[in-house]
């Protein structure tokens, strides 16, 4: 049984006790970290970084600060659109209106289906059968 | 810790998913953030589930990279609020940090063994490294 810490109000985690008290799968993390984090074939011979346990644990936190951030500039869109249903160019038009949200802009464009993220590194190349048209489900 | 299971979702293979944080999770954040009568389309959560990935990837290429410079083999939470501190989210900073804090307290009071300091986690060593009591 989970005590009550001073803190729990902090964890929010998810509805379930699956991914623990944070508010993401910290494995889920850790390999999305480990594409990221040195592939050893640096040339001045950067090796494989090693990851500290608590450091999905910052990434988790951070990226629900991000997804509320990101959700609320995208709900303005929305809501400038006078429409009542976020859809995915609201999130585009967020990232191009931030300019903190810059490093996103390849991330975001809605091309096609093309190489949008060709700029970076490819790790968010398209993958057939990830866009889901206007009429993509409801929440 | 054990981990999340990995619930069927569109879109993909398991392993394009593995990409991405889950979108279970990603929308239950989004909604908090929507009012009431407000809905949420799947390729609005899809399109945050990238972004979310983008931004864990940055921060940790940053942080990858101070670590080499600072000839440090290990990226640990104080690197990747420096990184996103740096890369324009200093208002995340005192929150993180805050976290970070009461986590590593949390470590201290749960120890069953546990040792206080670093765990690390090999990248490209051997699989089944497991985080310690989450």
């Amino acid at each position: 049984m989970r005590l009550a810490r001073p803190y729990s109000g902090v964890f929010r985690g998810g509805a379930t006790a699956r991914t623990g008290p944070h508010a993401m799968p910290l494995a889920r993390i850790k390999k999305i970290m480990k594409r990221s984090a040195g592939d050893g074939s640096g040339a001045d011979g950067a090796g494989a970084r090693m990851i500290s346990v608590e450091a999905p644990v910052v990434f988790s936190r951070a990226c629900e600060l991000l997804v509320a951030e990101l959700t609320r500039a995208a709900w303005a869109a929305t809501l400038e659109g006078k429409r009542r249903t976020m859809h995915r160019e609201d999130v585009a038009q967020a990232v191009r209106d931030t300019d903190l949200f810059d490093f996103l802009v390849d991330v975001v464009k809605d091309d096609g289906g093309d190489a949008g993220a060709g700029g970076r590194e490819g790790l968010l190349a398209p993958v057939p059968g990830r866009h889901v048209d206007d009429d993509g489900a409801l929440d | 810790m054990s981990e999340s299971v990995d619930t069927p979702e569109s879109g993909g293979g398991a392993k394009e998913q593995e990409r991405f944080l889950p979108i279970a999770n990603i929308g239950r954040i989004m909604r908090r953030g929507v009012p009431e009568n407000g809905k949420i389309a799947k390729d609005a959560k899809e399109s945050i589930q990238e972004c979310v990935s983008e931004f864990i990837s940055f921060m940790t290429s940053e942080a990858s990279d101070k670590c080499m410079k600072e000839k440090r083999k290990t990226i640990n939470g104080d690197d990747l609020i420096w990184s996103m501190g740096t890369l324009g989210f200093e208002d995340y900073v005192e929150p993180l940090k805050l976290y970070l804090k009461l986590y590593r307290e949390m470590e201290g009071d749960t120890s069953k063994g546990s040792q206080s300091g670093k765990k690390e986690v090999v990248l490209n060593g051997q699989p089944g490294s497991s985080f310690n009591g989450m």
